[in-house]
Protein backbone atom coordinates (compact mmCIF):
# COMPACT_ATOMS: atom_id res chain seq x y z
CA UNK A 1 0.00 0.00 0.00
CA UNK A 2 1.86 3.31 -1.01
CA UNK A 3 0.77 6.97 0.77
CA UNK A 4 0.73 9.70 -1.30
CA UNK A 5 -0.39 13.30 -1.21
CA UNK A 6 -3.31 14.28 -3.96
CA UNK A 7 -3.06 18.16 -4.23
CA UNK A 8 -2.39 20.31 -0.81
CA UNK A 9 -5.18 18.47 1.46
CA UNK A 10 -5.87 14.97 0.10
CA UNK A 11 -3.96 11.94 1.24
CA UNK A 12 -4.37 9.06 -1.13
CA UNK A 13 -3.35 5.49 -0.47
CA UNK A 14 -3.10 3.08 -2.89
CA UNK A 15 -3.67 -0.90 -2.59
CA UNK A 16 -2.76 -3.24 -4.84
CA UNK A 17 -3.76 -1.65 -8.48
CA UNK A 18 -6.22 -4.69 -9.30
CA UNK A 19 -10.02 -5.14 -9.31
CA UNK A 20 -10.13 -7.57 -6.69
CA UNK A 21 -12.70 -9.03 -4.35
CA UNK A 22 -9.84 -9.51 -1.36
CA UNK A 23 -8.17 -5.81 -2.29
CA UNK A 24 -11.35 -3.97 -2.27
CA UNK A 25 -12.18 -5.59 1.16
CA UNK A 26 -8.60 -4.28 2.74
CA UNK A 27 -10.01 -0.49 1.18
CA UNK A 28 -13.51 -1.25 3.11
CA UNK A 29 -12.42 -2.44 5.92
CA UNK A 30 -9.65 0.37 6.50
CA UNK A 31 -11.99 2.70 5.73
CA UNK A 32 -14.59 1.58 8.38
CA UNK A 33 -12.04 1.59 10.75
CA UNK A 34 -10.88 5.70 9.73
CA UNK A 35 -14.67 6.57 10.36
CA UNK A 36 -14.55 4.29 13.05
CA UNK A 37 -11.83 6.17 14.94
CA UNK A 38 -13.33 9.59 14.73
CA UNK A 39 -10.25 11.19 14.15
CA UNK A 40 -10.78 15.40 13.77
CA UNK A 41 -9.94 17.25 11.03
CA UNK A 42 -11.24 14.53 8.63
CA UNK A 43 -13.13 16.12 6.31
CA UNK A 44 -14.46 13.24 3.88
CA UNK A 45 -13.59 9.27 2.43
CA UNK A 46 -13.88 8.15 -0.98
CA UNK A 47 -12.90 4.28 -0.72
CA UNK A 48 -13.19 2.84 -4.34
CA UNK A 49 -11.72 -0.33 -6.16
CA UNK A 50 -8.51 -0.31 -5.10
CA UNK A 51 -7.68 3.19 -3.16
CA UNK A 52 -8.82 4.86 -0.45
CA UNK A 53 -9.39 9.37 -1.09
CA UNK A 54 -9.29 10.76 2.38
CA UNK A 55 -9.69 14.74 2.47
CA UNK A 56 -8.22 16.86 5.76
CA UNK A 57 -8.43 20.17 6.94
CA UNK A 58 -5.00 21.25 7.08
CA UNK A 59 -5.52 23.79 9.77
CA UNK A 60 -6.27 20.94 11.80
CA UNK A 61 -3.99 18.24 10.31
CA UNK A 62 -0.18 18.04 8.78
CA UNK A 63 -0.11 15.43 6.15
CA UNK A 64 2.64 13.80 7.92
CA UNK A 65 0.80 13.66 11.54
CA UNK A 66 -1.92 11.75 9.18
CA UNK A 67 0.20 9.37 7.58
CA UNK A 68 1.57 8.45 11.31
CA UNK A 69 -2.56 8.15 12.42
CA UNK A 70 -3.49 6.09 9.32
CA UNK A 71 -0.62 3.96 9.52
CA UNK A 72 -1.73 3.22 12.91
CA UNK A 73 -5.24 2.12 12.07
CA UNK A 74 -3.95 0.55 9.65
CA UNK A 75 -1.76 -1.65 11.67
CA UNK A 76 -5.03 -2.37 14.35
CA UNK A 77 -7.27 -3.13 11.40
CA UNK A 78 -5.55 -6.16 9.58
CA UNK A 79 -4.45 -7.97 12.67
CA UNK A 80 -6.40 -11.50 12.26
CA UNK A 81 -8.95 -11.01 15.16
CA UNK A 82 -10.25 -7.39 13.50
CA UNK A 83 -10.16 -9.36 10.45
CA UNK A 84 -13.44 -11.31 11.12
CA UNK A 85 -15.32 -9.15 13.00
CA UNK A 86 -15.34 -6.30 10.24
CA UNK A 87 -16.45 -8.67 7.76
CA UNK A 88 -19.64 -9.50 9.79
CA UNK A 89 -21.01 -6.36 9.11
CA UNK A 90 -21.10 -5.99 5.42
CA UNK A 91 -25.13 -6.05 4.28
CA UNK A 92 -26.07 -8.61 2.32
CA UNK A 93 -29.21 -7.23 0.06
CA UNK A 94 -31.62 -9.13 -2.48
CA UNK A 95 -32.87 -6.74 -5.26
CA UNK A 96 -35.66 -7.61 -7.28
CA UNK A 97 -35.31 -7.16 -10.77
CA UNK A 98 -38.20 -7.66 -13.73
CA UNK A 99 -36.05 -8.16 -16.77
CA UNK A 100 -38.85 -8.16 -19.20
CA UNK A 101 -38.47 -6.56 -22.15
CA UNK A 102 -40.53 -3.20 -21.14
CA UNK A 103 -37.83 -2.66 -18.70
CA UNK A 104 -34.45 -4.55 -20.18
CA UNK A 105 -33.96 -2.29 -23.10
CA UNK A 106 -30.91 -3.89 -24.48
CA UNK A 107 -31.42 -7.53 -22.95
CA UNK A 108 -32.30 -8.86 -26.36
CA UNK A 109 -29.33 -7.31 -27.81
CA UNK A 110 -27.48 -8.63 -25.04
CA UNK A 111 -28.83 -11.98 -25.37
CA UNK A 112 -27.83 -11.79 -29.92
CA UNK A 113 -24.40 -10.50 -28.84
CA UNK A 114 -23.65 -13.59 -26.27
CA UNK A 115 -25.79 -16.06 -28.32
CA UNK A 116 -27.80 -17.09 -25.54
CA UNK A 117 -31.27 -16.65 -24.89
CA UNK A 118 -33.05 -14.50 -22.23
CA UNK A 119 -33.74 -16.64 -19.53
CA UNK A 120 -30.10 -17.83 -19.89
CA UNK A 121 -29.17 -14.14 -19.39
CA UNK A 122 -31.61 -14.05 -16.55
CA UNK A 123 -30.00 -17.27 -14.95
CA UNK A 124 -26.28 -15.87 -15.58
CA UNK A 125 -27.36 -12.15 -13.56
CA UNK A 126 -28.98 -13.80 -10.75
CA UNK A 127 -26.51 -16.38 -9.74
CA UNK A 128 -23.90 -14.09 -8.64
CA UNK A 129 -23.57 -12.45 -6.05
CA UNK A 130 -22.15 -9.36 -6.39
CA UNK A 131 -19.55 -6.65 -4.36
CA UNK A 132 -20.44 -3.00 -4.56
CA UNK A 133 -17.01 -2.44 -4.68
CA UNK A 134 -17.52 1.79 -4.80
CA UNK A 135 -19.72 4.43 -5.48
CA UNK A 136 -19.32 7.10 -7.93
CA UNK A 137 -20.62 8.76 -11.52
CA UNK A 138 -24.26 9.51 -9.45
CA UNK A 139 -25.18 9.97 -6.24
CA UNK A 140 -26.04 6.43 -4.85
CA UNK A 141 -24.59 5.15 -7.89
CA UNK A 142 -23.32 1.71 -6.88
CA UNK A 143 -21.03 0.13 -9.30
CA UNK A 144 -21.05 -3.75 -8.44
CA UNK A 145 -19.08 -7.00 -10.03
CA UNK A 146 -17.90 -8.87 -10.94
CA UNK A 147 -19.70 -10.76 -13.76
CA UNK A 148 -19.59 -13.98 -14.59
CA UNK A 149 -17.10 -13.81 -18.18
CA UNK A 150 -20.17 -14.95 -20.12
CA UNK A 151 -22.41 -11.71 -19.36
CA UNK A 152 -19.50 -8.94 -19.75
CA UNK A 153 -20.24 -6.56 -22.27
CA UNK A 154 -18.82 -3.66 -24.07
CA UNK A 155 -20.51 -0.41 -23.23
CA UNK A 156 -23.30 1.17 -25.89
CA UNK A 157 -21.96 2.32 -29.31
CA UNK A 158 -24.18 5.59 -28.45
CA UNK A 159 -24.91 6.36 -25.37
CA UNK A 160 -29.00 7.02 -24.29
CA UNK A 161 -29.77 10.76 -23.61
CA UNK A 162 -32.04 9.14 -20.34
CA UNK A 163 -32.03 6.40 -19.27
CA UNK A 164 -34.81 5.69 -16.85
CA UNK A 165 -34.34 5.68 -12.95
CA UNK A 166 -33.80 1.87 -11.05
CA UNK A 167 -32.88 0.81 -14.67
CA UNK A 168 -30.33 -2.34 -14.05
CA UNK A 169 -27.38 -2.33 -16.44
CA UNK A 170 -24.55 -4.15 -17.62
CA UNK A 171 -20.91 -2.55 -18.56
CA UNK A 172 -18.11 -4.37 -19.05
CA UNK A 173 -17.72 -6.97 -15.84
CA UNK A 174 -19.64 -4.43 -13.90
CA UNK A 175 -23.26 -4.41 -13.26
CA UNK A 176 -25.25 -1.58 -11.46
CA UNK A 177 -28.43 0.62 -10.73
CA UNK A 178 -29.26 3.74 -12.04
CA UNK A 179 -30.66 5.65 -9.19
CA UNK A 180 -31.68 8.54 -10.93
CA UNK A 181 -32.85 9.43 -14.40
CA UNK A 182 -29.46 10.30 -16.77
CA UNK A 183 -27.58 9.84 -19.60
CA UNK A 184 -25.41 6.08 -20.04
CA UNK A 185 -23.84 3.78 -22.22
CA UNK A 186 -24.86 0.91 -20.07
CA UNK A 187 -26.09 -2.18 -21.45
CA UNK A 188 -29.83 -1.89 -19.85
CA UNK A 189 -30.99 -5.54 -19.11
CA UNK A 190 -34.19 -4.83 -16.69
CA UNK A 191 -35.62 -2.55 -13.92
CA UNK A 192 -35.84 -2.75 -10.04
CA UNK A 193 -38.97 -1.54 -8.38
CA UNK A 194 -37.08 -0.28 -5.55
CA UNK A 195 -35.97 3.12 -4.99
CA UNK A 196 -31.91 2.88 -4.44
CA UNK A 197 -31.35 6.31 -4.14
CA UNK A 198 -34.22 8.20 -1.34
CA UNK A 199 -33.42 11.41 -1.04
CA UNK A 200 -35.54 12.39 2.12
CA UNK A 201 -34.83 9.90 4.14
CA UNK A 202 -31.90 9.99 6.90
CA UNK A 203 -30.07 7.07 4.89
CA UNK A 204 -30.75 8.26 1.57
CA UNK A 205 -28.57 6.08 -0.22
CA UNK A 206 -29.51 1.72 -0.41
CA UNK A 207 -26.14 0.99 -1.18
CA UNK A 208 -22.66 1.67 0.33
CA UNK A 209 -19.74 0.29 -0.55
CA UNK A 210 -18.61 -3.36 0.71
CA UNK A 211 -22.56 -4.47 0.37
CA UNK A 212 -23.18 -8.07 -0.87
CA UNK A 213 -25.82 -7.97 -3.80
CA UNK A 214 -27.89 -10.53 -5.56
CA UNK A 215 -30.72 -9.95 -8.22
CA UNK A 216 -34.02 -11.75 -8.18
CA UNK A 217 -35.80 -12.01 -11.27
CA UNK A 218 -39.58 -10.72 -10.72
CA UNK A 219 -43.15 -10.78 -12.80
CA UNK A 220 -43.98 -7.75 -14.44
CA UNK A 221 -47.26 -8.24 -12.00
CA UNK A 222 -44.79 -8.32 -8.86
CA UNK A 223 -42.97 -5.29 -10.16
CA UNK A 224 -46.22 -3.65 -9.78
CA UNK A 225 -47.20 -4.72 -6.97
CA UNK A 226 -43.93 -3.70 -5.05
CA UNK A 227 -43.86 -0.52 -6.82
CA UNK A 228 -47.38 -0.23 -5.37
CA UNK A 229 -46.64 -1.24 -1.99
CA UNK A 230 -43.61 1.05 -2.11
CA UNK A 231 -45.63 4.41 -3.38
CA UNK A 232 -48.01 3.68 -0.42
CA UNK A 233 -45.16 3.27 2.43
CA UNK A 234 -46.62 -1.00 2.66
CA UNK A 235 -43.50 -2.67 1.59
CA UNK A 236 -41.09 -4.45 4.15
CA UNK A 237 -37.67 -3.07 3.17
CA UNK A 238 -36.50 -5.88 5.36
CA UNK A 239 -37.16 -8.34 2.44
CA UNK A 240 -34.22 -6.83 0.92
CA UNK A 241 -31.90 -7.85 3.04
CA UNK A 242 -31.22 -11.82 3.51
CA UNK B 1 -38.72 43.49 11.69
CA UNK B 2 -39.90 40.05 10.63
CA UNK B 3 -41.20 40.48 7.20
CA UNK B 4 -39.88 38.28 4.10
CA UNK B 5 -39.41 40.09 0.49
CA UNK B 6 -40.18 37.86 -2.76
CA UNK B 7 -37.49 37.78 -5.34
CA UNK B 8 -39.33 37.51 -8.65
CA UNK B 9 -37.07 36.44 -11.02
CA UNK B 10 -38.84 38.18 -14.91
CA UNK B 11 -35.43 36.93 -16.79
CA UNK B 12 -33.48 33.98 -15.25
CA UNK B 13 -30.32 34.90 -16.89
CA UNK B 14 -27.81 32.46 -18.74
CA UNK B 15 -27.51 30.08 -15.59
CA UNK B 16 -28.35 31.06 -12.13
CA UNK B 17 -27.79 28.93 -9.44
CA UNK B 18 -28.28 28.96 -5.81
CA UNK B 19 -25.01 27.83 -4.00
CA UNK B 20 -23.38 27.96 -0.81
CA UNK B 21 -20.21 25.82 0.84
CA UNK B 22 -21.69 22.65 -0.82
CA UNK B 23 -22.06 19.58 0.93
CA UNK B 24 -18.81 17.84 1.45
CA UNK B 25 -18.75 14.21 3.40
CA UNK B 26 -20.63 12.74 1.03
CA UNK B 27 -18.39 11.81 -1.96
CA UNK B 28 -18.16 7.66 -0.47
CA UNK B 29 -21.93 8.15 -2.02
CA UNK B 30 -21.20 9.48 -5.12
CA UNK B 31 -22.29 12.88 -4.41
CA UNK B 32 -20.18 15.74 -5.68
CA UNK B 33 -19.44 18.97 -3.53
CA UNK B 34 -20.72 21.69 -5.02
CA UNK B 35 -20.71 24.77 -3.58
CA UNK B 36 -20.17 28.49 -4.53
CA UNK B 37 -17.30 28.21 -7.74
CA UNK B 38 -15.62 31.30 -6.08
CA UNK B 39 -16.35 31.14 -2.05
CA UNK B 40 -14.13 34.00 -1.38
CA UNK B 41 -16.29 36.06 -3.27
CA UNK B 42 -19.75 34.19 -1.83
CA UNK B 43 -18.70 34.60 1.58
CA UNK B 44 -17.63 38.43 1.25
CA UNK B 45 -21.11 39.08 -0.63
CA UNK B 46 -22.78 37.49 2.86
CA UNK B 47 -20.61 39.64 4.98
CA UNK B 48 -21.75 42.35 3.54
CA UNK B 49 -25.04 41.89 4.38
CA UNK B 50 -24.69 40.72 7.38
CA UNK B 51 -25.44 36.69 6.78
CA UNK B 52 -23.06 34.00 7.86
CA UNK B 53 -20.20 33.22 5.55
CA UNK B 54 -22.18 29.79 4.60
CA UNK B 55 -25.55 31.35 3.54
CA UNK B 56 -26.74 30.87 0.33
CA UNK B 57 -26.01 33.30 -2.39
CA UNK B 58 -27.37 33.76 -5.83
CA UNK B 59 -24.43 32.15 -8.34
CA UNK B 60 -25.07 34.48 -11.74
CA UNK B 61 -22.94 33.25 -14.60
CA UNK B 62 -22.00 36.09 -17.46
CA UNK B 63 -25.33 36.68 -18.41
CA UNK B 64 -27.23 37.95 -15.05
CA UNK B 65 -31.03 37.83 -13.88
CA UNK B 66 -33.89 40.65 -14.11
CA UNK B 67 -35.39 40.43 -10.51
CA UNK B 68 -38.23 42.18 -8.97
CA UNK B 69 -37.96 42.91 -5.42
CA UNK B 70 -41.23 43.32 -3.92
CA UNK B 71 -40.22 44.26 -0.56
CA UNK B 72 -37.61 46.47 0.71
CA UNK B 73 -34.06 44.39 1.42
CA UNK B 74 -30.28 45.14 1.73
CA UNK B 75 -28.35 43.29 -1.31
CA UNK B 76 -24.66 43.09 -1.89
CA UNK B 77 -22.83 42.42 -5.64
CA UNK B 78 -19.32 40.63 -5.49
CA UNK B 79 -17.27 38.43 -7.97
CA UNK B 80 -17.96 39.51 -11.97
CA UNK B 81 -18.87 42.84 -12.65
CA UNK B 82 -21.79 42.25 -14.86
CA UNK B 83 -23.08 46.14 -14.63
CA UNK B 84 -25.31 45.86 -11.71
CA UNK B 85 -28.38 48.15 -12.14
CA UNK B 86 -31.38 49.38 -10.24
CA UNK B 87 -34.51 50.68 -11.86
CA UNK B 88 -31.81 51.57 -15.04
CA UNK B 89 -29.58 52.88 -12.75
CA UNK B 90 -26.22 51.53 -11.53
CA UNK B 91 -25.20 50.86 -8.31
CA UNK B 92 -22.23 49.36 -6.45
CA UNK B 93 -20.54 46.41 -6.20
CA UNK B 94 -18.38 44.93 -2.67
CA UNK B 95 -21.10 47.59 -0.25
CA UNK B 96 -24.52 46.96 1.43
CA UNK B 97 -27.00 48.34 -0.85
CA UNK B 98 -30.60 48.86 0.18
CA UNK B 99 -33.52 48.04 -2.59
CA UNK B 100 -36.70 49.51 -2.37
CA UNK B 101 -40.08 47.74 -2.44
CA UNK B 102 -40.80 47.24 -6.03
CA UNK B 103 -37.28 47.95 -7.70
CA UNK B 104 -36.13 45.59 -10.86
CA UNK B 105 -32.23 44.83 -10.14
CA UNK B 106 -31.00 43.96 -13.35
CA UNK B 107 -26.87 43.29 -14.89
CA UNK B 108 -25.72 44.30 -18.08
CA UNK B 109 -22.71 44.53 -19.68
CA UNK B 110 -19.97 42.22 -18.24
CA UNK B 111 -17.33 44.23 -18.05
CA UNK B 112 -15.19 42.09 -15.97
CA UNK B 113 -14.44 38.12 -14.79
CA UNK B 114 -17.48 35.23 -15.02
CA UNK B 115 -19.38 34.77 -12.01
CA UNK B 116 -21.08 37.15 -9.57
CA UNK B 117 -22.59 36.71 -6.48
CA UNK B 118 -25.43 38.21 -5.27
CA UNK B 119 -26.31 38.38 -1.52
CA UNK B 120 -29.31 39.29 0.56
CA UNK B 121 -29.74 39.85 3.96
CA UNK B 122 -31.87 36.95 5.86
CA UNK B 123 -32.98 33.76 5.81
CA UNK B 124 -33.24 32.26 2.47
CA UNK B 125 -36.39 29.48 2.23
CA UNK B 126 -34.86 26.85 0.27
CA UNK B 127 -35.26 23.64 0.02
CA UNK B 128 -31.64 22.08 1.48
CA UNK B 129 -30.61 18.68 0.62
CA UNK B 130 -28.05 17.00 2.68
CA UNK B 131 -27.65 20.08 4.38
CA UNK B 132 -26.94 22.32 1.75
CA UNK B 133 -28.73 24.65 -0.52
CA UNK B 134 -26.75 24.03 -3.56
CA UNK B 135 -28.58 23.53 -6.69
CA UNK B 136 -27.79 19.74 -6.77
CA UNK B 137 -26.02 18.91 -10.26
CA UNK B 138 -28.96 15.52 -10.57
CA UNK B 139 -32.53 15.57 -9.99
CA UNK B 140 -31.95 18.97 -9.90
CA UNK B 141 -35.84 19.54 -9.71
CA UNK B 142 -36.64 16.90 -7.03
CA UNK B 143 -33.54 17.41 -4.56
CA UNK B 144 -33.10 21.19 -4.69
CA UNK B 145 -35.93 22.78 -6.15
CA UNK B 146 -35.67 26.19 -5.16
CA UNK B 147 -31.79 26.33 -6.34
CA UNK B 148 -32.08 26.41 -10.00
CA UNK B 149 -33.63 29.91 -10.92
CA UNK B 150 -35.58 29.64 -13.79
CA UNK B 151 -38.37 32.14 -15.74
CA UNK B 152 -40.82 33.38 -13.09
CA UNK B 153 -38.85 31.17 -10.18
CA UNK B 154 -39.71 32.93 -6.51
CA UNK B 155 -37.37 33.40 -4.03
CA UNK B 156 -38.66 34.01 -0.39
CA UNK B 157 -36.23 35.53 1.82
CA UNK B 158 -37.10 36.13 5.49
CA UNK B 159 -35.85 39.26 6.96
CA UNK B 160 -33.34 39.96 9.56
CA UNK B 161 -32.74 43.79 10.97
CA UNK B 162 -31.04 45.70 8.58
CA UNK B 163 -27.58 46.09 9.54
CA UNK B 164 -25.61 49.01 9.23
CA UNK B 165 -23.76 50.02 5.82
CA UNK B 166 -21.01 47.72 4.95
CA UNK B 167 -17.89 48.09 2.18
CA UNK B 168 -14.88 46.37 1.16
CA UNK B 169 -12.27 47.04 -1.28
CA UNK B 170 -13.17 44.96 -4.51
CA UNK B 171 -10.39 43.03 -5.53
CA UNK B 172 -8.16 43.88 -8.40
CA UNK B 173 -9.77 43.36 -11.44
CA UNK B 174 -10.03 40.13 -13.38
CA UNK B 175 -7.35 39.42 -15.51
CA UNK B 176 -8.09 37.31 -18.48
CA UNK B 177 -5.55 35.43 -19.20
CA UNK B 178 -3.84 33.78 -15.52
CA UNK B 179 -1.08 31.70 -13.97
CA UNK B 180 -2.17 29.26 -11.46
CA UNK B 181 -0.32 26.72 -9.49
CA UNK B 182 -0.80 23.54 -9.00
CA UNK B 183 0.76 20.11 -7.24
CA UNK B 184 1.46 16.92 -8.65
CA UNK B 185 -1.44 14.74 -10.04
CA UNK B 186 -1.00 11.21 -8.32
CA UNK B 187 -0.46 9.69 -11.86
CA UNK B 188 2.16 12.57 -12.55
CA UNK B 189 4.97 10.02 -12.90
CA UNK B 190 3.33 7.82 -15.81
CA UNK B 191 3.70 11.17 -18.30
CA UNK B 192 6.65 11.11 -20.25
CA UNK B 193 8.84 14.14 -18.91
CA UNK B 194 8.69 15.63 -22.55
CA UNK B 195 4.46 15.23 -21.92
CA UNK B 196 5.29 16.86 -18.94
CA UNK B 197 6.70 19.76 -20.25
CA UNK B 198 4.64 20.38 -23.16
CA UNK B 199 1.93 20.61 -20.06
CA UNK B 200 3.73 23.53 -18.23
CA UNK B 201 4.86 25.02 -21.15
CA UNK B 202 0.70 25.64 -23.21
CA UNK B 203 -0.85 28.34 -22.91
CA UNK B 204 -4.80 26.77 -22.58
CA UNK B 205 -7.83 28.42 -24.02
CA UNK B 206 -11.57 27.63 -21.70
CA UNK B 207 -13.75 25.63 -24.10
CA UNK B 208 -17.02 27.13 -24.77
CA UNK B 209 -18.45 24.08 -22.80
CA UNK B 210 -16.85 24.11 -19.97
CA UNK B 211 -19.27 24.27 -16.89
CA UNK B 212 -19.14 24.22 -13.19
CA UNK B 213 -18.65 20.19 -13.93
CA UNK B 214 -15.13 20.66 -15.37
CA UNK B 215 -13.11 23.28 -17.62
CA UNK B 216 -12.33 21.57 -20.83
CA UNK B 217 -8.49 23.07 -21.69
CA UNK B 218 -7.89 23.45 -25.07
CA UNK B 219 -4.64 23.01 -26.54
CA UNK B 220 -2.15 21.12 -28.74
CA UNK B 221 -3.24 17.08 -27.35
CA UNK B 222 -0.69 16.01 -25.31
CA UNK B 223 0.84 12.52 -26.87
CA UNK B 224 0.12 9.96 -24.32
CA UNK B 225 2.31 6.86 -24.76
CA UNK B 226 1.22 4.33 -22.47
CA UNK B 227 -1.92 3.57 -22.53
CA UNK B 228 -2.30 2.27 -18.94
CA UNK B 229 -5.18 2.21 -17.57
CA UNK B 230 -6.40 4.18 -13.80
CA UNK B 231 -8.61 2.01 -12.31
CA UNK B 232 -11.69 4.83 -11.04
CA UNK B 233 -10.40 6.19 -8.04
CA UNK B 234 -11.76 9.36 -5.91
CA UNK B 235 -11.65 12.78 -6.94
CA UNK B 236 -10.60 15.92 -5.89
CA UNK B 237 -12.18 19.02 -7.18
CA UNK B 238 -9.11 21.18 -8.91
CA UNK B 239 -7.93 17.76 -10.16
CA UNK B 240 -6.30 17.95 -14.13
CA UNK B 241 -7.07 14.68 -15.85
CA UNK B 242 -6.09 14.02 -19.16
CA UNK B 243 -8.26 12.32 -21.54
CA UNK B 244 -7.06 9.65 -24.03
CA UNK B 245 -7.44 11.81 -26.80
CA UNK B 246 -4.75 14.03 -24.66
CA UNK B 247 -6.71 16.66 -23.28
CA UNK B 248 -6.31 18.13 -20.05
CA UNK B 249 -9.75 18.70 -18.49
CA UNK B 250 -10.07 20.64 -14.73
CA UNK B 251 -12.31 19.74 -12.93
CA UNK B 252 -14.20 22.16 -11.01
CA UNK B 253 -16.99 21.94 -7.95
CA UNK B 254 -19.63 20.05 -9.35
CA UNK B 255 -17.29 16.82 -10.62
CA UNK B 256 -17.80 13.37 -10.39
CA UNK B 257 -16.67 11.81 -6.95
CA UNK B 258 -14.68 9.22 -8.96
CA UNK B 259 -13.33 9.14 -12.37
CA UNK B 260 -10.77 6.78 -14.35
CA UNK B 261 -8.47 9.41 -16.67
CA UNK B 262 -4.78 9.90 -15.13
CA UNK B 263 -4.28 12.68 -12.96
CA UNK B 264 -1.53 14.82 -14.20
CA UNK B 265 -1.55 17.85 -11.33
CA UNK B 266 -4.21 19.41 -9.36
CA UNK B 267 -4.15 23.28 -8.36
CA UNK B 268 -3.91 24.72 -5.00
CA UNK B 269 -7.05 24.84 -3.60
CA UNK B 270 -6.76 29.02 -2.64
CA UNK B 271 -6.76 28.98 -6.95
CA UNK B 272 -10.18 27.62 -7.66
CA UNK B 273 -11.83 30.99 -6.54
CA UNK B 274 -9.32 32.53 -10.03
CA UNK B 275 -10.40 29.88 -11.78
CA UNK B 276 -14.16 30.33 -11.28
CA UNK B 277 -13.53 33.99 -12.55
CA UNK B 278 -11.92 32.75 -16.42
CA UNK B 279 -14.58 33.08 -18.86
CA UNK B 280 -14.68 30.67 -21.70
CA UNK B 281 -12.01 31.83 -24.54
CA UNK B 282 -9.79 33.31 -21.40
CA UNK B 283 -6.28 31.62 -21.05
CA UNK B 284 -4.51 29.68 -18.28
CA UNK B 285 -0.97 28.36 -17.80
CA UNK B 286 0.16 26.16 -14.96
CA UNK B 287 3.05 27.07 -13.00
CA UNK B 288 4.80 23.72 -10.81
CA UNK B 289 5.01 24.32 -6.67
CA UNK B 290 7.24 21.46 -5.61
Amino acid sequence: MTFQPYGAETLLLNFEQKIKKEINEQVIDLNKAILAAQLSGITYTIPAYCSLTIGYDRSVLSYETLSLLIEKIKAATFTKEAKSSNSLEDKHLIIPVCYEEAFGLDIAAVAKEKNCTLDEIIQLHTSTIYRVYMLGFLPGFAYMGRLPEDLACQRKQTPRLSIPPRSVGLAGYQTGIYPSAAPGGWQIIGQTPVPTFMPNQDTPFLFQAGDQVQFQAISKKDFFTISKDIDSNQFNWSNLYA
Amino acid sequence: MHNSSTLHFLKAGLWTTVQDKGRVGHQASGVPVSGAMDQTAAQLANWLVGNSEDHPVLEITLLGPSIQINHTVQIAITGANLSPMVNRTPIPMYETVAIKEGAILKFGRIQNGCRAYLSVGGEWMVQRWLGSASAATTSTAKLTPDSLIKKDSLLTIQATPFIEKRNSPPPPDYENSIVVNVLPGPEFDQFSSHTIAHFFSQTYTIANDSNRMGYRLLGKELSIESKQEVISSGIVVGTIQVSNAGQPILLMRDAQTTGGYPRIAVVLPEELDHLAQLKPGEAVRFCFIS
